[in-house]
C-alpha cells in the first residue's frame, strides 16, 4: 500500500473561466488554479482541454509547458478525447516528478488510449465501461480484464501503470448501486491493481453543503476497500482532511499534531 | 539462470547537512538507502563519530581516560587532545555545569569556554546544553552569536524552547539546529514541522530522537529509528528526512554496568572496560538502526566505532 494519491480536477474546460483562458492562451487563471490545488495537497493536476479538435496538439503542449514550468514539474494527467493532443503533450512533458497519466481509456472506442500509454511509458486511467456504464460487477470485471490483457500485451507494468476506474454513480438516482461500486473497488485491490475515479459524481445534484460530506464518507469507505487514488477537488477541505486522516489510520504517514496545518497555509 | 540481487534504493533521501567549516567539515546524511545498506547504493557520507567533552572536565574515575587527557588543564586543552583521537570526526561540548539546579555557571562563563574551544580546534563543534530549557535557550543564543562562522550544531531544542532556539540559532545566526525528542516518533516529526514553519530551513536541522543504553528499553530506540528511516525513505516523508545524531556517552555512563566499582562487582571485571563496551554496543546498534552520528567519550570507543563504520562502508 501507499499514500492515497489525489488528482486535482479543477483545470477543465467545463469551468467557463478555464475554457476561456485555454482558448485565449491566458496563463493567469490556469496557473492560479494549478497553484491552489498544489497548495492544498494535490499530487497530480488533471489538464482537461475538452475535445479540442482543431488545435488540441498546440493547446496541450502549451498547457503542459505552462503548468510544469511554473509549478516545479508537477506531474499531470492529460485529459482530452483528442488522442493526438495527448501524444503532443507527452512530447514536451517533464518526467522528473512522475510519469504522465493518460486520461482516459475504456474497453470500447477508447481502448487505443492504452496503446498510447504503453507506447509512451505513461500511466493510463482505464474506465471499466464500454461506451455505456456496465450493468453490474460481472460486466465491469469483463471490461477490466479486456483492458488488463491489452495493457499487458502492449508491455505495460499493469500493477503500477494501469489505474482502473469503477465509474462512480450518482446517488440521487442510483442509490442502490453504491455498494456494488465499493465491492468492485475491493476486487480491483484484491487483484493487486490500482484504482482511481471521479469521486464527486456520486454527489451530483446534491446541495453544496452536502457534497463534501457525502464525498468524504464515500471516499473513506472506498479507501477501506483498497481504493488507491481519486480525481477530486483538492480545495474541498473536508475531503482532503479525510484523505490525510485515512493515510494516518492506514499508517502510511507518521502522525504529528500538525499534520493538517498545511491546509491553512 | 544467474542470481541477480535486487537492490532497494529509494527515490527519497536523507538531507545532507554540513557541520563545521574548512578542511575538517563533515556532512551528515545524504543517503537514499537504509542504514549501512551499501549493497543497495553507495552511501556518500558514512556515519560520523564525535567526542564528548563537558565544561566540568574529564571524568577522573576512569584511569585510561584520565591518562589520555593527562596535562590538559583547560577545556580548550582537552579539546585539542580530543581532536587527536583516532576516528574523531567532531567534538561535542556539553555544558552540564550551566544547570541552575547544579553548578549554575553563568552564561558568560560558558560562552567564554565555547569561544576558547572554537579557537583551539578546527573540527566541527556540537554544543549540548544542560537540559534546563530556559538556560539552554539563553546559552545557545549567546554562543551562536559569539562564535559565528563555525557552522555549529546546537543539540538541541525541545518542544518547550524550539521557538527561541530556532529563531536565534537557526534564523538570526544561521547555525545548525538540533531537534530533540525522547523516543517519540510523533513528537520528532512535530518538532521538525514546527521548526520549518518557523522558517528554519529543513536542510539546517539535525535530530536527536532520543537514546537509551543497550539493555535499558533500547528496543524502543531501535524501533523509533527504524520507523523514521522507513518513513523518510519509503514514504518520502520530508518532515522526517533530517539526519539523526545520537548522544551515546551521556546515556551509557549512567547505568550500573558502567558505574559499579570493581569492589562491588568483582565478577564483572574492569569497570573501565565495561563502560567502554556499553558505549560501543549502544553506539554500533544506533548506527545500524539509523543514527548518522553518535557522540562518545572514551578514546577506545571512538576508535572502535569509527573502525566499525569504516569496515562496513
Amino acid at each position: 500500500m501507499a499514500k492515497f494519491i489525489t488528482i486535482g480536477e479543477r483545470i477543465s474546460t467545463t469551468a467557463p473561466a478555464i475554457n476561456k483562458a485555454l482558448t485565449e492562451r491566458d496563463p493567469e487563471p490556469i496557473l492560479k488554479r494549478a497553484k491552489e490545488q498544489i497548495a492544498a495537497g494535490a499530487d497530480y493536476i488533471d489538464v482537461n482541454i475538452g475535445p479540442a479538435e482543431s488545435d488540441g496538439e498546440d493547446l496541450m503542449k502549451w498547457a503542459v509547458q505552462l503548468i510544469q514550468g511554473e509549478c516545479d514539474n508537477i506531474p499531470l494527467a492529460l485529459d482530452t478525447s483528442n488522442m493526438k493532443a495527448i501524444e503532443a503533450g507527452i512530447t514536451v512533458y517533464n518526467r522528473s516528478k512522475g510519469k504522465p497519466i493518460v486520461n482516459s481509456a475504456d474497453a470500447g472506442d477508447r481502448v487505443e488510449y492504452i496503446d498510447l500509454a504503453a507506447a509512451n511509458d505513461a500511466i493510463v486511467i482505464a474506465l471499466c465501461s464500454k461506451g455505456v456504464v456496465a450493468r453490474d460487477n460481472d460486466e465491469r470485471m469483463v471490461f477490466l480484464q479486456e483492458m488488463l490483457e491489452r495493457g499487458m500485451e502492449k508491455g505495460m507494468d499493469a500493477g503500477e501503470d494501469m489505474w482502473f476506474d469503477p465509474l462512480f454513480l450518482v446517488i440521487k438516482g442510483m442509490q442502490d448501486k453504491q455498494l456494488d461500486i465499493l465491492e468492485f473497488i475491493k476486487s480491483i485491490s484484491e487483484q493487486g491493481l490500482k484504482s482511481t475515479g471521479g469521486l464527486s459524481n456520486n454527489s451530483n445534484g446534491m446541495p453544496k453543503n452536502i457534497r463534501p460530506i457525502m464525498d468524504s464518507s464515500l471516499l473513506a469507505m472506498a479507501i477501506m476497500n483498497g481504493f488507491t487514488s481519486a480525481i477530486v477537488n483538492p480545495n474541498d477541505r473536508r475531503l482532503m482532511e479525510t484523505i490525510k486522516c485515512c493515510d494516518i489510520i492506514r499508517n502510511e504517514t507518521i502522525y504529528a499534531d500538525t499534520f493538517l496545518d498545511f491546509l491553512d497555509k | 539462470m544467474a542470481f541477480k540481487a535486487a537492490t532497494q534504493k529509494f527515490g527519497s533521501s536523507i538531507n545532507a547537512v554540513e557541520l563545521g567549516v574548512g578542511d575538517k567539515k563533515i556532512t551528515l546524511g545524504g543517503e537514499n538507502v537504509f542504514p549501512l545498506y551499501t549493497f543497495d547504493d553507495a552511501i556518500a557520507n558514512s556515519p560520523k563519530v564525535g567526542v564528548e567533552l563537558t565544561d566540568l572536565g574529564i571524568d577522573d574515575t576512569l584511569p585510561e581516560l584520565k591518562e589520555f587527557y593527562a596535562g590538559c588543564d583547560t577545556i580548550a586543552d582537552q579539546a585539542k587532545k580530543a581532536a587527536t583521537m583516532e576516528g574523531a570526526d567532531f567534538l561535542s561540548l556539553r555544558f552540564e555545569g550551566a544547570d541552575p539546579n547544579g553548578e549554575n555557571k553563568s552564561t558568560e562563563d560558558c560562552v567564554a569556554i565555547a569561544k576558547e574551544v572554537a579557537a583551539a580546534v578546527d573540527l566541527p563543534i556540537v554544543i549540548c546544553g544542560c537540559k534546563n530549557v530556559e538556560k539552554d535557550s539563553e546559552l545557545f543564543s549567546k554562543i551562536a552569536e559569539a562564535v559565528p562562522d563555525k557552522n555549529i550544531l546546537f543539540l538541541a531544542c525541545k518542544e518547550e524552547n524550539y521557538k527561541n532556539v530556532g529563531a536565534s540559532v537557526g534564523l538570526a545566526y544561521k547555525q545548525k539546529v538540533g531537534a530533540e525528542s525522547a523516543v517519540d516518533i510523533n513528537l520528532a516529526k512535530q518538532l521538525n514541522v514546527v521548526l520549518t514553519q518557523l522558517g528554519v530551513n529543513a536542510g539546517d536541522i539535525v535530530c536527536n530522537v532520543g537514546s537509551a543504553t543497550a539493555g535499558y528499553g533500547f528496543e524502543y530506540v531501535v524501533s523509533t529509528l527504524d520507523r523514521i528511516k522507513s518513513a523518510a525513505l519509503s514514504q518520502g516523508d520530508g518532515d522526517l528526512q533530517m539526519p539523526i545524531m545520537t548522544p551515546v556517552a551521556s546515556e551509557t555512563y549512567n547505568v550500573k554496568e558502567s558505574l559499579a566499582s570493581e569492589e562491588d562487582a568483582p565478577e564483572w571485571g574492569s569497570r573501565e572496560a565495561r563502560a567502554v563496551e556499553m558505549e560501543i554496543v549502544t553506539a554500533t546498534a544506533c548506527i545500524a538502526s539509523g543514527s548518522n552520528a553518535v557522540i562518545l567519550k572514551h578514546p577506545q570507543s571512538v576508535a572502535t566505532v569509527s573502525k566499525f563504520v569504516k569496515e562496513l562502508m
